[in-house]
């Protein structure tokens, strides 16, 4: 599946149909949700007050950890140091949030800019181990926590009463002013199913 | 009455700009702003109609330049239908910025509960604020629908000039209770810098002031006791403390009155006692209000009829 291979808004008038994919489109790009999004479709029906939205994500990334990205190693032995030698420093900060909160802020040190050692009392072996299998980032976390960001800024600020439900890798969100209705819902899943149909 | 006045705006240098600001003084002019910026200033100020060339030319010799401002003097409330992402800062922020280049003071009201459709509404305290102004300006959204049947609501109790921009391309007619609608500026969630988005901006300038032309004749028919530019000029001289006033605008034009950002209890005398050369005092020309907004002053400026003169 390509990224937003399918990018539908269907409404009662084409151009606001038009004027409202530009708004979607906007969003998808300020959230950085191009590359995650493979088929979407917005149906619009504001006489009803009824949003719409049934997205089919690719594939996701798995978790970052540790090891993934950086070398771990002995620093100075008497010291029981452990020593991180990154290879890649775009997730220097969420590492050393982690770091700090496991062994406090004086005990991690940064001596350049892609080393870091940490100071601690355990044998130095087994802590290498556990920090290599440390979750660092979830790509699928904030891809939800995106998605949802997104859901709720495409919808029209005044429809409050929301559903949607996430599973594996699809996404669907239905939003009115008034009650839902059981067929808007029923609705929106038949739009995901042909959306999963297509080609 | 005093000679018929012009409003423009120099943009120019900062190097050498108060040669301009002192022939305008000169010259019987008001400098309504000034807005320094690094090593630029505009400058929004109301010409004597018959010598503005001088100011053109002396303009000219600084390298800056001298554009008609037709909305100078004029305070307009962009009201948008909450703050939430979806309506700011695209558009509302963009279609007030807009509206200040042609010299318009600008305030950006965010209604508390403005949004959705059977839902919005807004408090009276808002409705006051708004009617505060000299033009309230609704920014919504993409479907004609809500702008139509479901938003007027919201125009309930408004009682200057209403201005509308929507997405869709509507007739003013079609909606209720406004005077004004303007298409093409609907809600997006980018700048709006395409060549159609600018010249829709441009469209509701030309629209906005077509309404200021048609109040500012209105007032024409019985004049104001003072002009507004005058009571700004005298409070810059008799109450210093306004110098103290950090806003970017300490005090604001409007077309029959205008806002003085001091606290109204400690300077409501002070401002009712302020003095003209030819004897009478403000209380005697213009009522003096407490705003809706902060603590402010709101003076308004009785009529010639009211006043039996005017200076």
């Amino acid at each position: 599946m390509d990224a937003l291979e399918t990018f539908v808004v269907e409404s009662a008038v084409p151009q606001e149909a038009e004027a409202y994919r530009s708004i979607v489109a906007d969003v998808i790009s300020e959230l950085v949700l191009g590359g995650a999004i493979g088929r979407i479709k917005i149906v619009l029906r504001p006489e009803d007050s009824l949003f719409q939205m049934a997205i089919l994500l690719r594939g996701s990334q798995p978790p970052v950890r540790l090891g993934d990205f950086a070398d771990l190693g002995y620093g100075v032995m008497e010291r029981k140091e452990v020593k991180i030698s990154l290879r890649e420093e775009k997730y220097l900060p969420l590492l050393l949030e982690k770091l700090w909160a496991r062994y406090g802020r004086g005990q991690v040190l940064q001596p350049e800019r892609k080393t870091i050692i940490v100071r601690q009392d355990e044998d130095p072996g087994e802590e290498i181990e556990y920090l290599k299998s440390m979750l660092i980032a979830d790509p699928k976390q904030s891809l939800q926590s995106r998605l949802i960001e997104m859901a709720i800024r495409s919808t029209p600020e005044g429809f409050r009463v929301r559903y949607h439900s996430m599973k594996e890798n699809s996404f669907i969100f239905v939003a009115s002013e008034d009650t839902l209705k059981p067929e808007w819902i029923q609705e929106a899943h038949n739009m995901l199913a042909e959306l999963k149909e297509a080609r | 009455m005093a000679a018929v006045l012009e409003p423009y705006i120099y943009e120019g240098g900062i190097h050498k700009h108060t040669l301009i600001t002192e022939l305008l003084e000169d010259l019987g002019g008001y400098l309504i702003q000034k807005i320094p910026a690094a090593t630029e200033v505009t400058l929004i100020m109301l010409i004597p109609k018959k010598d503005v060339h001088l100011i053109e030319e002396l303009g000219k010799k600084l390298l800056g330049k001298l554009t008609p401002a037709p909305l100078t003097g004029t305070e307009i409330a962009v009201v948008s239908p909450t703050l939430a992402v979806h309506h700011l800062p695209h558009s509302a922020c963009d279609v007030a910025e807009h509206l200040r280049r042609d010299g318009a003071n600008t305030n950006m009201i965010g209604l508390a509960r403005g949004m959705g459709r059977r839902v919005a509404l807004s408090a009276d305290y808002e409705r006051r604020l708004i009617n505060e102004h000299d033009i309230a300006l609704f920014s919504f959204g993409t479907f004609a629908d809500c702008i139509k049947n479901k938003k007027p609501k919201l125009f309930e109790g408004i009682e200057i000039p209403i201005v509308v921009t929507g997405g869709p391309d509507l007739r003013t007619e079609d909606i209720p209770n406004a005077d004004v609608y303007i298409g093409n500026i609907g809600r997006v969630a980018h700048r709006l810098r395409k060549s159609e988005e600018l010249s829709s901006l441009d469209i509701m300038n030309k629209k906005v002031a077509e309404v200021v032309g048609i109040m500012r004749e209105d007032i024409s028919k019985d004049p104001l006791a003072v002009l507004p530019p005058r009571v700004m000029k005298e409070i810059y001289e008799q109450i210093p403390e306004i110098e103290q006033v950090l806003t970017p605008a300490p005090m604001t034009l409007q077309l029959d009155g205008l806002r003085v950002k001091l606290p109204y209890d400690e300077f409501r005398e002070k401002v009712e006692n302020l003095e003209f050369d030819e004897g009478t005092r403000l209380m005697e020309l213009a009522r003096v209000l407490p705003s809706r907004m902060k603590n402010y002053i709101l003076i308004k400026i009785k009529r010639e009829s009211e006043v039996g003169f005017a200076l």
